[in-house]
């Protein structure tokens, strides 16, 4: 296996010394584009070269290099949103300029929803690429007025949710756990608050995000369904901004500051629940000392030496506890990432990143109490280091070469408990995990005339499970049931390689150009995932754990094809797609009946292993300029899976799976001051299973399906209609600052969604059968936030 | 999460952020097709003296509210391995079928029994053995006042607890039923509380220990105890296959909400000797039983910590 990392990485130094060779005779014009008011770098600003007919975008730290033979060009920049600048360069040797970008009028920019190209959706290699910019967002209506990014995401196509309230979300089939969420380039693995009511994301911090859902690129991997791509802030370098707000949920603050006479600038953002503090003065004695409250806290910092290197480093903290008591839980991420920019040669692009990402939680009893004779305590982590160096090559506006690798490193502590019972101390942790994970990827994207444009490139992935460790094989006496693990299992020292799997990784994606306001774009990726999240429950919850792959779980792998046509309308007021998906999924898990995933050291004992297959088509309207923005998306899909022994070793549908799925975003601006929103979600009810007969047994009534059927029946349909206003405040705040109010009305309708319809006996009769729809929100929820910028 | 469903007290104040959020459960209408009849075996031997029944009835469409319909004119014969035969009537016609009397025992630890249910002219067949079971050392209670008053029972109570050690060997299972003035409360299927070796599943090792505070706990429930009240257990050894039934009746039973799991049939250790014949639901198991009841007396009770 590791004979094959050699190859590959003998081949890109091949390659890589070819191109320097062959680039000589021409000249290069690099730098950076920037944001003049606040020196933010620019993601996806159109270079176009007029002469040449050509041009580049920036890549995701506002940096591009051209090379062309010495001649005088105009180099055109534009950006939607943005003044458009024409600049003549006479380019006779390598050379660089960096440019600031001033947004256009003010009000024309009240009007701007998209800080992009305005043709991207046509021209550009990607496809199913959503990108929603943070502006948007902050308009739309929001869940107890707390804008969302998760929820946001959540109305675009081909993305769904396990219900209302529930973690995460859910990418053309994919469940929760196979989308790879980066933050600033970090993993993050659990995106929510409160189980799921909030994404951890804080709004104020957060620049730039961009869902990739088909078509991945070979730079990513490790999750098989999508990446989920959020850019925090770098900070204002041009002056002092101070952001906050007080919401339903979270009070929030943000500062943003340059230094070193604008070449470093840093951001701190945080926020706070503070339901409890409003809540003290009403509690009695019993609940004085009772915990409930989430924070999250974001910083970055970012320092420019010279014109070839930058350096950033970021990081994310944040917290959910509960308690009272003697009882506590709490969960939460860390994340902390270095960066280093360098451009080497005008044309050779650098960007090295470390990070580090810890998820855990901790749950116990008595923990604090040195006297108590029963206590328990629990915890769980996770630790993944890595470092991962990405390079791309201009080698001509028509041809860029990517190219890297990563290493990481991961460390699990599945659970780590002890129960103390009546003074005896029992050890029930579960053995520490290790693993490393490899990856080399090389990509090209090429443009062939002025119609075709290709992106091509391979990834291999390289897994190794490693000691210590004990390894157990599983015995199964009654297929689907629980397996028995057989002893002794098989000893491995610290060192010892316990499996290793290896993955090539295809990817490819061409456009094809019709007219020039139109395109037909079609893809291929395969991807891998060697993490893999275990959860039986309807929404994932903050104790589910994050496993290995070892060698009763194999790697989970996905095959995507995708094939599209985009067009716009209207000067590119409109713009429009049409997609349609097939995804093919290996390896997926399901659960024996009574499963035990926490604390259970014969956990693999409980896992069943099938496969998956997910389509659909997905039908997406949007408009980008005007007073009146928003889109509209309509996705027709199914997802099912295959594993046996369930539904009598037949297909069935995914717990997420909803073959109708319609969205609606409205912002209209009234005036400079005010704006509306609405939001309209309409989506098929989730599968559910339900009992055909009843046994009694003991004085109970177990529901039975006389077929074995799983997920055989639908709950109701889930639709919810939202609305929000934003009125900007007349006066300056303290002269110099700006406030706005924002109202919103969540599930205006007041309509009981159904999370989930299951049947059960009575509380107070178990012989009583009854069905039971179960709903997360029950009636309109109305508030006010207020949002203030100095 | 058994864990924390256990500890029932603290469920209230993790639970007040959600309040803000006004989630809630109807009953619903709900059509649901049913599938024929299949014969079901309610059936508990244990080692007590008394008289020992298994149930017979057929299974009905999942919202037929109506009482099961009783198998009659079965023959239920229970054998244990060294050839004694029991022989099970039922001369009421109820599908209850007997054997003994107030003076006979039918169980004996160590040995293993074979179901035999003759009905319809097909022959189903269960095994189980009847293992062993520790004594259970006491019960002992301890004031408690809830935060908020109960929809249920007491604001101000007592917690009871019982005291047992698990033997030494790994994989003993238990079924804990909690006793109320000497009658078993397991009629809400939510609350079924079952113990792998001293704690709640074999990949957590609780080998030989005193059962964990959970489970010593999980005979209050619902509720808080009163004074006077006579609270006890009644301590049940159950084969793992039992354990693994029970575990799946109360995940279907208390299955709900956002964490609910994928239901799937619950299994049956009932078989047809003609692997084509129709198949049989329910289960057959045989116990040892152990068990220890008090009153509850305010001046015994621990003081509330």
């Amino acid at each position: 296996m590791k004979n094959k990392i050699y190859q590959l990485s003998l081949l890109l130094l091949g390659v890589l010394w070819g191109l320097s060779v062959q680039a000589q005779s021409k000249t290069t014009i690099s730098g950076y584009v920037k944001d003049r008011s606040n020196g933010e770098g620019l993601i996806g600003v159109s270079v176009y070269v007029r002469e040449a007919q050509t041009g580049v975008t920036t890549n995701t730290y506002g940096f591009y290099s051209i090379t062309l033979p010495a001649a005088n060009y105009t180099l055109i920049y534009s950006y939607i949103g943005y003044e458009r600048i024409e600049k003549s360069v006479d380019l006779n040797a390598d050379q660089t300029l960096n440019i600031e970008l001033g947004a256009e009028s003010e009000q024309l920019k009240e009007v701007t929803v998209s800080t992009r190209r305005d043709d991207e959706n046509v021209q550009s290699i990607e496809m199913s690429v959503n990108k929603v910019d943070m502006k948007t967002i902050k308009k739309m209506p929001a869940l107890l007025g707390e804008v969302d990014l998760i929820r946001s995401i959540q109305l675009l196509p081909g993305v769904t949710t396990v219900g209302e309230g529930a973690s995460g979300f859910n990418v053309r089939g994919g469940d929760v756990s196979q989308n790879l969420v980066l933050l600033d380039e970090a993993p993050v693995y659990n995106s929510s608050h409160l189980f799921g009511f909030f994404s951890v994301f804080n709004p104020d911090a957060v620049k730039d995000v961009k869902l990739i859902k088909g078509g991945i690129p070979a730079q990513y991997g490790g999750r098989i369904s999508s990446i989920l791509d959020v850019r925090m802030k770098e900070g204002n370098s041009k002056q002092r901004e101070i952001n906050g707000g007080i919401g339903t949920i979270f009070s929030r603050l943000t500062y943003e500051q340059p230094f070193a006479k604008g070449k470093g600038s840093f951001i701190v953002a945080g926020r706070r629940s503070y339901i409890d503090v409003l809540a003290k003065p009403f509690l009695n004695k019993d609940l004085k000392d009772s915990k409930f409250y989430f924070y999250d806290l974001t910083a970055k910092v970012n320092y420019r030496l010279g014109d070839k290197d930058t350096f950033y480093a970021s990081g994310y903290f944040g917290k959910d506890v509960f308690g009272g008591g003697d009882f506590g839980f709490g969960w939460g991420n860390a994340t902390a990432t270095v960066r280093w920019n360098h451009i080497f040669s005008n044309k050779l692009f650098m960007n090295l990143t470390s990070y580090y990402s810890n998820y855990d939680y901790s749950l116990g009893q008595n923990t604090n109490d040195p006297d108590a004779k029963d206590k328990f305590d629990w915890k769980s982590k996770i630790i993944s280091n890595s470092f991962k160096p990405d390079f791309t090559y201009y080698l001509t506006p028509n041809n860029q070469l990517t190219f890297g690798g990563q290493y990481i490193r991961y460390d699990s502590r599945p659970g780590s408990a002890t129960a103390i019972s009546e003074g005896e101390t029992t050890d029930i942790s579960l053995e520490p995990r290790y693993a490393d994970e490899w990856a080399l990827y090389a990509g090209d994207e090429l443009k062939i005339g002025s119609k075709i444009s290709l992106q091509y490139g391979l990834r291999y992935s390289f897994f190794r499970s490693l000691g210590p460790g004990v390894e157990y094989d599983y015995q199964e006496e009654v297929k689907g049931q629980r397996k028995e693990p057989i002893f002794p299992g098989k000893e491995y020292e610290k060192g010892d390689v316990i499996k290793t799997y290896g993955n090539w990784e295809p990817r490819i994606s061409i456009n094809v150009g019709v007219t020039p306001s139109a395109s037909i774009k079609a893809s291929y990726n395969r991807t891998s995932q060697y993490l893999h999240l275990l959860s039986n429950t309807a929404a994932s919850s903050p104790l589910d754990v994050w496993t290995m792959s070892s060698a009763v779980i194999k790697p989970e792998l996905a095959d995507q094809v995708a094939l599209g046509w985009f067009q716009n309308f209207n000067n590119n007021t409109y713009e429009a797609s049409v997609e349609v998906y097939y995804k093919k999924l290996y390896n997926q898990i399901d659960y024996v009946p009574g499963s035990d995933l926490l604390l259970n050291q014969f956990v693999p004992g409980d896992l069943l292993f099938g496969e998956g297959r997910a389509y659909g088509a997905e039908f997406y309207l949007k408009k980008n300029k005007g007073r009146l923005t928003g889109w509209m998306s309509y996705t027709l899909s199914r997802t099912e899976r295959l594993v046996e022994t369930i539904n009598n070793d037949d297909w069935f549908p995914a717990r997420f799976d909803k073959p109708h799925n319609f969205t609606a975003v409205a912002i209209y601006d009234l005036t400079p001051r005010l704006s509306l929103s609405s939001n309209f979600t309409f989506a098929s009810g989730t599968p559910a299973t339900f009992p055909t007969n009843r046994l009694e047994v003991n004085g109970w009534a177990i529901g039975h399906n006389f077929e074995g059927k799983r997920n055989n029946s639908r709950i109701p349909a889930y639709h919810r209609l939202d609305f929000a206003a934003t009125l900007k405040s007349k006066r300056k705040l303290f002269r110099k600052g700006e406030g706005e109010w924002v109202f919103s009305a969540y599930n205006v309708y007041n309509r009981r969604n159904p999370f989930s319809v299951y049947t059960q006996g009575d509380e107070d009769n178990a012989l009583r059968t009854q069905a039971i729809k179960y709903s997360v929100i029950g009636s309109i929820i109305p508030s006010v936030t207020y949002n203030f910028k100095f | 999460m058994e864990y924390i469903q256990n500890t029932w007290k603290l469920w209230g104040i993790i639970l007040i952020p959600f309040l803000l959020l006004t989630g809630c459960e109807d009953v619903i209408d709900l059509d649901s097709q049913a599938g024929p009849s299949q014969l079901v075996v309610d059936g508990w031997i244990n080692n007590t003296k008394g008289p020992q029944s298994i149930r017979l009835t057929w299974s009905a469409p999942y919202f037929s509210n109506a009482p099961a319909k009783p198998v009659v004119n079965a023959t239920v014969v229970v054998e244990d391995n060294l050839g004694t035969k029991f022989e099970f009537m039922d001369p009421d016609g109820d599908g209850r079928y007997v054997w003994g009397n107030d003076t006979t025992v039918l169980g004996t630890v160590g040995r293993t029994y074979t179901l035999t249910v003759r009905a319809e002219s097909e022959t189903y067949q269960a095994v189980s053995e009847l293992r062993r079971v520790p004594a259970v050392d006491s019960i002992v209670y301890q004031k408690e006042t809830l935060p908020i008053k109960p929809e249920k029972g007491p604001k101000e109570g007592y917690v009871a607890q019982f005291y047992a050690r698990d033997f030494p060997g790994e994989g003993d299972t238990y079924w804990i039923k909690p006793l109320l003035n000497g009658q078993p409360r397991v009629d809400n299927p939510r609350n079924i509380s079952i113990a792998y070796d001293a704690a709640f599943n074999a990949g957590a090792p609780s080998d030989g220990l005193i059962f964990i505070l959970p489970l010593r706990q999980s005979i209050t429930v619902d509720s808080l105890y009163s004074a006077g009240n006579m609270v006890g257990v009644e301590l049940h050894s159950i084969p793992q296959e039992t354990f693994e039934f029970l575990k799946q009746v109360r995940e279907q039973a208390a299955n709900g909400g956002l964490f609910a799991t994928p239901i799937a049939n619950v299994v049956s250790n009932i078989t047809n000797t003609n692997s084509k014949g129709p198949k049989a639901l329910g289960f057959f198991t045989a116990s040892a039983v152990s068990k220890l009841s008090t009153v509850i007396d305010p001046e015994k009770a621990r003081p509330e910590e």
